[in-house]
């Protein structure tokens, strides 16, 4: 019987950032939720969300989350298509898919909240 | 007693032409019949080309590993009457090829195990007036780890192993943890390194099968997850 041949993963990081990134997300929400619905005084509209957003703290919030969400929904749904796609080229294509998506959104997303202005 | 409807996949390979089919048998089956002594009654009363494995008939040599009603467990620790319903559909385990009627070949097990490297391993020479020793808390880390029979149950009913031939399997895993826990082995990279692979520990996604189908009650998803954070620590330093 022939032995397997080991060939290095280096999963070990990228299963440690999944980790701490779904941590972060789930922190995140939970402030998100909290701010908006149980601390935020008057009406929920318009106005007092992009208020809130058009700040730096937010900003800076947000495109954090945009980036950890992007990382590791787009990551998780490779490590899940990885294990059924065994056909070199298909494995590269649907990566490269996976990898411009992530890039695309990661570049709209934070191109829109650094220009989000509310106000004077 | 009671009469049972068995319906066992067959497969014989010198009848390419007919493949795999499903089979028919009726039992009366007396109380107290685990599900190997209705297979050896079907066996030697009504069918004797019905091909199975068996040995131990004690649950300790894991041979009789099956899908009964879509469970695996062994034959020999299963009461035909306890699965309550008056047929039962007896399939070889899953995932693994099949040599004949419910005989499996058992290469990849053995195949991810022998990754592994499922012996103690050491650097320093043996004590020369005694053996290896452990306090009985050390020898307590092992409870849970070094009873498994390798039935192969678990692997069977793992999807990542399904979608993936070349998986080492929680079989492997939590034998491999089972060396990485014990305070007598020095090399615990050993174990860890073949596992670290594109077929190995990260293919798992914590799907809890493997807990699930295991006669003894074991757990390999912790094992895994144990393993998962050995390695973690190793790349941190």
């Amino acid at each position: 019987m022939k032995y397997r041949e080991t060939t290095r993963s280096g999963g070990a990081l990228p299963w440690l950032f999944q980790r701490i990134s779904g941590v972060y997300l789930a922190v995140v929400l939970f402030v998100h939720v909290v701010n908006l619905h149980i601390l935020i005084d008057g009406e929920i509209g318009y106005a007092a969300i992009a208020e809130r957003v058009a700040t730096p703290l937010w900003k800076t919030i947000n495109i954090s989350f945009l980036i950890v969400a992007l990382f590791h929904g787009l990551y998780g749904l490779w490590i899940v298509l990885e294990d059924y796609i065994h056909i070199g080229w298909l494995r590269v294509l649907i990566y490269s898919v996976i990898a411009t998506i992530a890039l695309v959104f990661a570049i709209f997303g934070t191109l829109t909240m650094i220009t989000f202005q509310y106000g004077g | 007693m009671a009469m049972i409807t068995f319906k066992i996949n067959r497969y014989n390979p010198d009848d390419e032409k007919r493949g795999h089919f499903v089979q028919e048998y009726q039992l009366d089956v007396p109380k107290g019949y685990t599900v190997l002594d209705c297979l050896n009654d079907i066996k030697w009363k009504l069918d004797g080309t019905l091909t199975f494995r068996r040995s131990c008939r004690s649950g300790i040599c894991g041979s009789c590993a099956m899908t009964m009603n879509g469970v695996n467990n062994l034959a020999c620790e299963t009461q035909a009457l306890a699965l309550n319903c008056d047929t039962i559909a007896i399939e070889p385990l899953r995932g693994y090829p099949v040599v004949k009627d419910l005989v499996v070949s058992l290469d990849p097990i053995v195949r991810g195990l022998m990754a592994v490297k499922p012996y103690l391993m050491t650097k320093t020479p043996p004590p020369t007036d005694q053996e290896r020793l452990q306090s009985p808390e050390e020898r307590e880390k092992l409870d849970g780890l070094y009873e498994c029979i390798l039935c192969g149950s678990c692997t069977s009913s793992c999807p990542s192993f399904w979608a993936d031939k070349e998986y080492v399997g929680p079989h492997a895993f939590l034998k491999a943890y089972r060396f990485v826990a014990d305070t007598r082995d020095e090399c615990p990279g050993e174990h860890l390194e073949p596992i670290d692979d594109k077929h190995g520990l990260w293919r798992c996604h914590t799907i809890f099968n493997c807990v699930e189908a295991c006669p003894k009650d074991l757990n390999p998803t912790k094992a895994i997850a144990e393993l998962k954070k050995e390695l973690v620590r190793g790349k941190l330093g």
